[in-house]
């Protein structure tokens, strides 16, 4: 220990002993664990080079960029408000998550974005029968066709879809997102038949699926096929992404869902990196450079609390752990593999909101947006504070939210600062923290074979389970605190209303219609297909399925072009893969 | 032996009907129900209304939990409660959670629900209000 810090832990003996001891027994209800204080022995090895390093560069814990993309907001917005945005700056972004109801029902909503000024791509909602697998007309999902989003069979809903999207705004010039999982071979092959009919290369398009199965068996749940067979198919998406559609992201990863399905901090890094690890070898093992894909990796969002500093502290300590992952594990040169791409950081969700006092949610939305703010990303308040009061959000809920980012963003000023915590005994203590606890957690996940065989042996469902049981104990026993919930109940409750004055864009009797006029469209595009090619289609795909080695989307595209349906697809690979059974946690 | 001791453990099914996988709820309440002494069944993911009935005859249940947060409560529950009418079970205890708007819940009672429980609601609550009310 050199002189300084011998001098100070003599001191901060002294205080212990002395003011520290004092003050806890004139305040006895407050613990030495509630009011601590750091100093440079809490880090002591730190090397700002070594531990920190500048924006933009390794490890990336000040940032994935040098600088934040929409620090310039303040301009950005006043630009956005005298007519529009720049075109530059929307054209090759996709929309906010969206769909419902029919394809039709869809691409009217997004010919309306359109007629409004806007530029931007689709960004997907599938219907939950989608997600899973399942055609509109199969009796296991009556009820739930075009209901979370929109529903697709075949390829011509893909057709309807993107009718708005021509000429100037064609595939080649906006940016897709699919949010899909267990299908997502099958969703990017329609797509990619999409192209290849409207004559437009491969190597132009841009696009994101979320094609992030692995975390479905621990949270979300729209899985299929078993985790091995699932790894193959995001397998052949990565190769044939790689070397086909250089724009196009593989993948993109959500620690998100798994926070909100109750993980911990530790738990959200953990699985998280080991999930990511899982696909990076996938790829690896397929016989690619790391540095030829991992580019293309990006993560949707890691989960946020309350927890400001921690949460802060969890951002820097992700963008250490996956750049070191990346560089010292896979060998990444290009620090393109290393970084952490994700729009949305401390994403808290409605996990950390409450149907009490439901305008507390702004407050907390907020308090998320400060965190995110403050450790590199756009402050993005979410969810809206009607979230827990019923499915869709009120029109004033949506713009308090959407403002209180603004403010946050042109009034607080706080993204003119990177990474102001650098260097703070606190934070880099914090951050080397849970840092530590996610590296213990990944690496025995390692022991066990990675996240596959996690995931097959029930270890992180049980885990998550136990997580989220043992949180709600805490909310339900005092231990952790909950305005609204178990404190500061009082009789003076006001109730809250919430108005729709503007109408929802989605029509609800259109969404009603949807299962119906779907199931129609869908037995009359069977009737007119070419069903001997169906047929034969349907028996190759099945005979490559079951040659592990072979990649599923060229194949994929072919069926998608002979408007194969999605379920057909499905059922062939339930055939050869099986399906997921999940593990006892009780 | 005392007569409550005698008397065998409530058994109480707790279900996730439809394809919405956002099961922590069910989960988290599966787990409570068991530590506070109920004997619990989790059906699982992707339950139809007719698999459910169904498990809530196999298992001889007292209680059947719907955890449904898709919006979809009210059809499912109708559904359940004929199917529960049609096998002559209509005397098992029926309670909902998940995100029901506050309109719903009377809706969900006429149909013969015995209580709902809104997000936010103790474990502890749903405890006691089976072992208040069941016969």
């Amino acid at each position: 220990m050199n002189e300084d810090l011998t001098r100070i832990a003599e001191a901060r003996k002294a205080w212990e002993e002395g003011p520290l001891q004092e003050a806890l027994k004139r305040y006895p209800y407050v613990q030495p664990d509630t009011c601590r204080f750091y100093t440079p022995l809490d880090v002591k090895d730190f090397s700002f080079l070594e531990k920190v390093g500048f924006p933009g560069e390794y490890p990336f814990t000040a940032g994935a960029f040098p600088v934040e993309p929409l620090a310039g907001m303040a301009k950005f917005a006043a630009m956005a408000t005298k007519g529009g945005l720049p075109a530059a700056m929307g054209q090759t972004r996709a929309a906010t998550y969206s769909g419902y109801g029919t394809p039709e029902n869809t691409r009217d909503y997004y010919k309306g974005l359109l007629d409004r000024g806007g530029r931007a791509g689709p960004n997907l909602a599938f219907d939950l029968p989608t997600q899973c697998g399942y055609d509109s007309d199969d009796p296991l999902v009556e009820g739930e066709v075009g209901k979370v989003g929109v529903c697709v069979d075949t390829l011509r809903d893909f057709e309807i879809i993107y009718e708005p999207y021509q000429g100037d705004l064609d595939l080649d010039n906006i940016a897709s997102n699919f949010t899909i999982n267990a299908p997502a071979d099958i969703i990017i092959a329609m797509y990619f038949a999409l192209a290849e009919k409207r004559g437009i290369p491969l190597n132009k398009l841009r696009a994101t699926p979320q094609n992030d199965i692995l975390k479905e068996y621990i949270a979300r749940g729209t899985y299929i096929f078993p985790p091995a067979p699932a790894l193959r198919l995001f397998r052949d998406s990565l190769v044939f992404i790689a070397k086909n559609v250089p724009n196009m992201n593989i993948t993109s990863i959500g620690g998100y869902h798994i926070r909100e399905a109750g993980a911990t901090r530790e738990q959200d890094l953990a699985f998280s990196m080991a999930i990511a690890v899982a696909y990076l070898q996938a790829g690896v093992d397929a016989g690619l450079q790391v540095d030829e894909f991992a580019p293309r990796f990006t993560f949707n969002a890691f989960g946020g609390s309350m927890e400001i500093l921690k949460e802060i502290a969890f951002q820097r300590a992700a963008r250490r752990m996956y750049a070191r992952i990346l560089k010292e594990r896979f060998g990444a040169k290009d620090p393109r593999s290393m970084r952490i791409r994700q729009p949305i950081g401390v994403h808290i969700g409605p996990s950390s909101t409450t149907l009490q006092r439901p305008l507390n949610n702004l407050t907390r939305a907020v308090i998320g947006a400060v965190a995110a703010a403050l450790s590199g990303s756009t402050p993005v308040p979410f969810p809206p504070y009607d979230e827990p009061l019923g499915l869709g959000w009120s029109m004033e809920a949506l713009q308090l939210a959407q403002d209180a980012g603004r403010i946050i963003t042109c009034e607080s000023k706080l993204l003119e600062y990177t990474d102001p915590f650098a260097g703070s005994y606190c934070m880099e203590a914090l951050t080397d923290e849970i840092e530590n606890a996610a590296t213990a957690e990944f690496e025995k996940i390692e022991k066990m074979g990675g996240a596959v065989a996690a995931i097959e042996n029930g270890y992180m469902q049980k885990e998550i389970s136990r997580s989220a049981y043992e949180k709600r104990k805490r909310i339900e026993n005092g231990e952790t605190l909950v305005v609204g919930v178990n404190c500061f109940t009082g009789e003076q409750e006001l109730e809250v209303t919430t108005n729709r004055l503007v109408a929802h864009p989605y029509d609800p009797e259109k969404r009603e219609r949807a299962e119906e006029e779907q199931k129609r469209k869908l037995a009359e595009l069977k009737r007119t297909r070419d069903s001997n090619q169906v047929a034969r289609l349907l028996k190759e795909l099945e005979n490559q399925a079951r040659n592990e080695e072979q990649n599923l989307i060229p194949i994929l595209i072919e069926c998608a072009k002979a408007y194969v349906t999605e379920g057909e697809m499905c059922n062939v690979l339930r055939e050869v893969f099986g399906e997921y059974q999940p593990v006892s946690f009780l | 032996m005392t007569e409550t001791e005698v008397k065998r453990r409530v058994r109480v099914l707790v279900a996730k009907p439809g394809l919405d996988g956002h099961d922590q709820g069910a989960k988290v309440i599966a787990m409570g129900l068991k530590d506070a002494g109920f004997e619990v069944i989790y059906t699982g993911l992707r339950q139809t209304p007719e698999k459910i009935v169904n498990a809530a005859m196999d298992e001889d249940v007292d209680v059947i939990g719907l955890s449904i947060l898709s919006g979809a409560h009210l059809s499912i529950t109708r559904r359940i409660m004929e199917l529960l009418k049609e096998k002559g079970l209509e005397s098992k205890m029926v309670i909902v959670g998940g995100i029901i708007p506050e309109e719903d819940i009377p809706k969900l009672k006429e149909m013969g629900v015995a209580e709902v429980f809104v997000s936010g609601t103790f474990i502890s609550e749903v405890a006691d209000f089976i072992q208040k009310n069941i016969k």
